[in-house]
């Protein structure tokens, strides 16, 4: 190192907390712009490509932000929901392969996402470990999921009660934990899938329970009229679905009135996809979306707010840069008794000059490596990061 | 300034670098496997029957079930139900039959329900008592009589979905899945009008089913049925022929149909209270030394003989 260098690094050394404040204050003029372009645009990509690999969106109206968050992402909104009818409704048209979704309930906070198996086709979805579901009760993890969750196959996985208040409403459901998916970088690896028919007893709709017929059932039975019989709360509802007792659940009702968030009809052609999409146009009670088009209104509103946070930053900019200007000429003064005594010492005026730049680059350098580390921080922990800040 | 364009034009280059590494993938397609026919697992025999006869060579066609249960009632293992969900198309009896669909998870974009066409023509033999225990009201866990093949108008309903079903995935082979579904719907409404022909002549005369499961066929081919719950292979118990006793006072029959071939005692002791025994085969399973055609030709056949007997 050459004495100018070795002069400037031992210099900051010395006066390390300056050196430090500097640094810090022009690496973040540097990073907080890069930082938040690479955010929102890793956020858009990602976001975009969830989008694109899905043609259609099916739902009930309302908002159509809400509807494509909860079926493409399983956010925690909460769509106004549309009846199963519409699944045979969308096969008999020959237009399209419909993939039901429910994805209402959670497990600690991981949405549970009640499907069919053409979900996982749809999406290309592997498994890691495990076998697919098979029986009711079952459930499927992602593998960023199980790995939260701190479950593998063989363990077990609860739904959550909606309410802690609600001791009369739905019981949590204990579901056998039968595969792991392998990572698939998008929100199935935060999701823990079911049947559709496990997502409705999870909800209540469906449910097993003691024979009332059978003597064992006798404390729970109010009253008997003719092939009548009423029975109190009292009445043992299974909170696992198992060999023993899987004969007993049965559904109430209708099977096409029973409930979905959404359907993901996959267009067998695009021109089947216009002409499903003509169907749907005019539907007084359901909405059919193209997600990319949604998206992309959402993304421009986050595009729009970043000119307004990129220009208001450029003007903080502007003041660091004084500031730092400032400190660099303040301290050139302070200075003034040490590059006389550096001209004693034979110094030239050049030297000197030499010795002021040397701190000034340093000072640069370490400020754009730092702001370097920081944007590839951002690469790697901020899209989660952000995601979960939008959805 | 020119130092610092060059750290940062690199650190972004190495950013894009690394997003092509870890950005959101999406996993291969791999359809390098070879060609394989398609492959249609069924839920009973005459499903199987009628798809193996409608796609010949461009299918194989899965019937899991063993030969010696009924398919209505069997329950699949974990690994037949993984066999199931690994098929092409998977053709279902529809009217609630084989409960354990129900209860497992199968693709349903692979599923074809071969009654979906005239659920208005179910029957419903509910038996289960209403019941309440909640919020939600009254309900009963009914149920359907399954076995709507034994009416063969609706057989052939069920044979042309299949067919419809093929037609989308043998695209190939349509027209000759649209020729094969005419021929067998011809020869399944010959046996039909056959059938109807045997009703007329049996003219309401009472007749008895020694098991509940012929209830389409009672119904499309007018016969005046009361249904018992005989097994072929067990002897009836003392109050069971009591029961019969007291029910041909109502219904007189001459005439039992019976599933499969009753223990010769069984048979005598009807004769002898002036009930014979035909057998007409319901076929949810596997006939033996036999398909479907000639097991229901047989049928018929048996039918026409005890029918001429009928006074």
């Amino acid at each position: 190192m050459s004495g100018v260098w070795y002069l400037a690094w031992r210099y900051l050394l010395w006066h390390r907390w300056k050196a430090a404040i500097l640094v810090a204050a022009v690496s973040l003029v540097l990073y907080l712009p890069l930082g938040l372009q690479l955010l929102v645009e890793q956020t858009a990509r990602d976001m975009n490509a969830r989008a694109d690999a899905t043609p259609l969106v099916l739902g009930a109206r309302g908002s159509p932000l809400e509807l494509v968050l909860n079926a493409l992402y399983f956010s925690d909104e909460q769509p106004p929901t549309l009846s199963y009818a519409v699944v045979a409704e969308l096969r008999d048209s020959g237009l399209v392969d419909p993939v039901p979704l429910y994805v209402r309930y959670y497990s600690q906070q991981v949405p549970i996402v009640g499907t069919s198996l053409d979900y996982f086709g749809f999406r290309q979805l592997q498994l890691a470990s495990g076998r697919q579901l098979a029986t009711l009760g079952e459930a499927v993890l992602g593998y960023r999921a199980a790995a939260d969750l701190g479950v593998g196959v063989g363990d077990f996985v609860v739904s959550s009660p909606q309410s802690v208040f609600d001791i009369a409403g739905v019981y949590p459901l204990k579901m056998p934990v039968v595969g792991i998916l392998a990572a698939s970088y998008s929100p199935d690896d935060e999701a823990i899938f079911v049947d559709l028919k496990t997502a409705w007893i999870i909800e209540g709709i469906g449910h097993g329970h003691q024979e009332l017929t059978r003597p064992e059932a006798a404390s729970a039975v109010l009253k008997t009229e003719d092939d009548r019989i009423v029975a109190n709360a009292s009445l043992l509802q299974y909170n696992e679905i198992t060999a023993a007792n899987i004969d007993s659940f049965h559904f109430h009702g209708n099977d096409a009135e029973l409930p979905l968030t959404a359907v993901l009809p996959v267009p067998r052609s695009d021109k089947a996809r216009v002409l499903i999409q003509g169907r749907y146009q005019q539907h007084e009670s359901l909405q059919l979306l193209e997600p990319r088009a949604i998206i992309d209104q959402l993304l421009a509103t986050v595009f729009a707010v970043q000119r307004y946070v990129l220009v208001a930053m450029g003007l903080v900019a502007l003041a660091t840069t004084a500031v730092v200007l400032l400190v660099f000429l303040l301290s050139w003064r302070a200075r003034r008794p040490e590059q006389d005594t550096l001209h004693l010492l034979g110094g030239s005026q050049a030297a000197v000059l030499s010795l002021m730049l040397a701190e000034v680059i340093m000072v640069m350098v370490l400020s754009v490596l730092l702001a370097t580390l920081l944007v590839v921080l951002t690469h790697w922990f901020g899209g989660p990061l952000l995601k979960a800040v939008v959805l | 300034m020119r130092l610092l364009q060059s750290i940062l034009g690199f650190a972004l280059l190495s950013l894009v670098a690394c997003g092509q590494g870890t950005g959101t993938q999406t996993p291969s397609n791999s359809d390098g496997a070879a060609k394989r026919p398609l492959q249609i697992s069924t839920v009973n025999y005459p499903l199987a029957w009628a798809a193996q006869q409608l796609a010949g060579e461009g299918a194989e066609v899965h019937f899991p079930a063993p030969a010696d249960v009924d398919p209505a009632f069997w329950q699949p293992d974990l690994d037949t139900v993984a066999a199931y969900q690994q098929a092409d198309l998977i053709v279902l009896n529809g009217a609630n039959y084989a409960r354990w669909r129900a209860r497992v998870t199968l693709p349903d974009n692979r599923l074809v329900d071969t009654s979906s066409a005239f659920t208005d023509q179910l029957i419903s033999v509910d038996s289960s008592p209403v019941h309440t225990h909640g919020p939600d009201g009254d309900h009963s866990h009914g149920e359907l009589a399954f076995t709507v093949w034994l009416d063969l108008s609706l057989y052939a309903q069920q044979l042309q979905s299949i067919a419809a079903a093929l037609a989308v995935l043998l695209p190939e082979r349509a027209r000759g899945i649209a020729a094969g579904s005419e021929r067998l719907s011809g020869q399944l409404m010959a046996m039909d009008s056959e059938l109807i022909k045997l009703g007329q002549q049996l003219d309401g005369e009472p007749v008895l089913y020694s098991h509940p499961v012929y209830q389409y066929f009672g119904r499309r081919y007018r016969l005046n049925g009361r249904a018992l719950h005989w097994e072929p292979d067990q002897s009836p118990s003392e109050r069971d022929w009591s029961a019969l006793g007291e029910l041909l006072k109502q219904h007189p029959a001459t005439l039992m149909i019976w599933e499969d071939k009753p223990l010769a005692a069984t048979r005598d002791r009807l004769t002898q209270l002036g009930v014979e025994v035909v057998v007409f085969r319901p076929l949810g399973n596997r006939p033996p030394h036999a398909d479907f055609e000639s097991a229901m030709s047989a049928n018929i056949a048996r039918l026409r003989a005890a029918a001429v007997e009928v006074p």
